[in-house]
């Protein structure tokens, strides 16, 4: 070979853009997610609440039609299609997606530091932000597939139903499914991604994700009754969730009836709850994911 | 030679809180295989992980080719890096493996695509490559391992143990793929516990112990400045008693030992210069028959054992 072609060369062509690389870490974990009967099922059945949504949607506005096909259909008028009705739905999807995450969570991070792959992925143009957004965004996907997207498609075809006149009475619905959805798939993605990375054995982040969810209730609830207060709600995710769906979703009347059980705890409070855990998270995510495996 | 060509540690320092990783090292490294070598804690692992940018000192700079590691995206575009850990996220197979990494280089499908097939027939792996990195030999990781070093093309490879676990004959392959690499214009860093494949082929090497660089260079070079031990030679002749009953006249020949086989003597002096003109004169003197002269210390292991080895350091 000429001495000439044996120097060094650089890659000189056009590369991706920089921004979306993240993007190729949830790749595979999708493909999983897809190949496993598990999963699909699991995703299906956390569809159920939202079908129940929308039959009860379309059987309110044809009550008159189902009568002239000889089906009486007048008790559905005791429902009303408001804030009211979407707070229960996405109080239940608040549950179903916790479900969710926990079974796909605890399997995104533990293998990779179980393997000590963090300096295959971190020894490249590529940042421990961008590889926790990346595996974040496989819960954050599947999740909003089943909460906030199904929510609006039932938002419009309510509002196509109703009319537009409904849609501006009931415009908060709007922002309040897209942020509270955002803000509660956050805030478990974080915990369960957090878990996935201190516990490096699969079953046992699962366990620990059920146990913070159901222990911190069972704690805020003693807490309640110890020391007489309200404020240990708080340490309940699902109540503070709750709060925060109460005052996204509801106006002034109806949340003066909703919250008569928390009058005493104002709602940024289970706001303030959430971003805090999502903070302690983000911090045991940044002590764990290290780019380089230091022996003490 | 510029900057731009080097790699440049000025004054490193890295401690893991209280405890030492090394420690205040100012190295340049030039293009060509260079080895680190040492025991068990002395810091290699650290060196490599400053030098890709894994780790940040605690005190100093590094510039790999005049590139910060504050600046990924052209330090990472130069440098391909090989850990010593069986390091694969579960369930992916070589070929995905190599293509995903190579995707998060920034390369398209199809050109990560050319670059994974590329680099796994470098490492002869082309027909395991759809098969599951799980289900691999020890042997096929570690070319696995190499093909995701090598397969964006990098300008410094930082290989960690990149012979372990290799056969005979795929050691020989990769010792003579990091010399073409090094032929290339390539850094090539290795570490690296098989002394005689160290040897075979370093163009420098860095010798650690204790956090700390205890010598550097070219190893025939290392070897003469050591003056504490004198250099040995290795004489294979057919009258040794001759030779070595005249070696004496010399006041820096310090020690002679007469082989075993009485085919030959190892003759330890201070002055390997002046030794050889010696030899030449008692040689035709007393004409004896020469099968071979050659220096028997001036490599990686016995460099080593003079300067780690003998410290009480631990084993390699």
């Amino acid at each position: 070979m000429a001495v000439y072609k044996r120097t060094y060369t650089r890659y000189s062509g056009p590369l991706t853009s920089e921004r979306w690389r993240c993007m190729i870490i949830p790749r595979y974990a999708f493909q999983t997610v897809l190949a496993s009967r598990f999963y699909t099922g699991a995703f299906v059945l956390a569809l159920v609440p939202h079908l129940i949504a929308l039959l009860l949607i379309y059987f309110r506005s044809h009550i008159d039609a189902l009568g002239g096909l000889g089906i009486d259909a007048r008790g559905l008028q005791i429902i009303s299609i408001n804030g009211g009705f979407f707070i229960n739905l996405f109080i239940v999807e608040t549950f179903v997606s916790f479900f969710l995450v926990a079974l796909l969570g605890p399997g995104l991070i533990a293998p990779d530091l179980a393997n000590n792959a963090m300096p295959l992925y971190l020894s490249r143009p590529f940042s421990r932000a961008e590889y926790v957004i990346g595996k974040m965004s496989v819960l954050l996907t599947v999740t909003s597939l089943i909460t906030w997207v199904p929510g609006l498609l039932l938002f419009s075809i309510q509002t196509a139903l109703a009319g537009l006149s409904w849609s501006w009475d009931n415009f908060r619905i709007l922002p309040a499914i897209l942020l509270g959805s955002l803000l509660w798939l956050l805030t478990i993605s974080l915990i369960a991604l957090a878990l996935s990375a201190w516990v490096k054995w699969r079953p046992v982040a699962a366990a620990a994700l059920f146990g913070i969810f159901f222990v911190s209730a069972g704690f805020g609830t003693v807490t309640n009754a110890l020391l007489l207060t309200r404020w240990g709600t708080l340490l309940n995710l699902a109540s503070a969730m709750g709060m925060v769906w109460r005052w996204l979703f509801l106006n002034e009347m109806q949340y003066r009836v909703a919250t008569f059980p928390f009058e005493t705890m104002p709602s940024w409070t289970g706001l303030v709850s959430l971003v805090f855990v999502c903070g302690l998270a983000l911090v045991l995510l940044a002590w764990k994911i290290r780019p380089a495996q230091v022996v003490r | 030679m510029q900057s731009d060509r080097l790699i440049v540690f000025d004054n490193v320092s890295k401690f893991y809180g209280e405890v030492l990783g090394i420690n205040r090292i100012t190295l340049s490294i030039a293009p060509g295989v260079t080895s680190l070598v040492g025991p068990n804690g002395a810091g290699k692992t650290t060196l490599m992980n400053l030098m890709t940018g894994l780790l940040r000192p605690t005190k100093g700079a590094i510039r790999v080719l005049d590139i910060p590691p504050s600046d990924p995206e052209r330090f990472y575009r130069n440098i391909g890096y090989c850990s010593q850990f069986d390091a694969f996220p579960k369930g992916l197979s070589g070929y995905h493996m190599i293509h995903s990494m190579m995707s998060l280089h920034g390369f398209s499908g199809s050109e990560a695509e050319s670059r994974t097939w590329n680099a796994l027939e470098r490492v002869g792996m082309t027909d395991a490559a759809h098969r599951r990195v799980a289900g691999y030999s020890k042997g096929m990781r570690q070319r696995i391992r190499l093909a995701l070093a090598l397969a964006h093309d990098p300008k410094v490879l930082v290989l960690d143990e990149p012979l372990n676990g290799l056969d005979p004959m795929a050691r020989a392959e990769v010792i003579d793929l990091f010399r073409k690499f090094a032929d290339s214009g390539m850094h090539v860093i290795i570490s690296s516990h098989i002394m005689h494949e160290v040897d075979i082929v370093s163009d420098s090497v860095i010798m650690l112990s204790g956090g700390y660089v205890v010598a550097e260079g070219n190893i025939q070079g290392v070897r003469h400045e050591m003056e504490d031990h004198p250099i040995q030679i290795l004489v294979r002749c057919d009258r040794p008693a001759v030779v070595a009953s005249n070696v004496f006249q010399q006041d820096s020949v310090v020690e002679v030992k007469i082989h075993t086989d009485g085919r030959g003597l190892l003759v330890s002096t201070r002055n390997p210069d002046q030794f050889y003109d010696l030899l030449n004169r008692i040689v035709l003197e007393n004409r004896i028959a020469v099968e071979g002269v050659s220096p028997a210390d001036e490599n990686v292991h016995a460099v080593y054992q003079y300067l780690v080895g003998s410290n009480g350091a631990g084993p390699l």
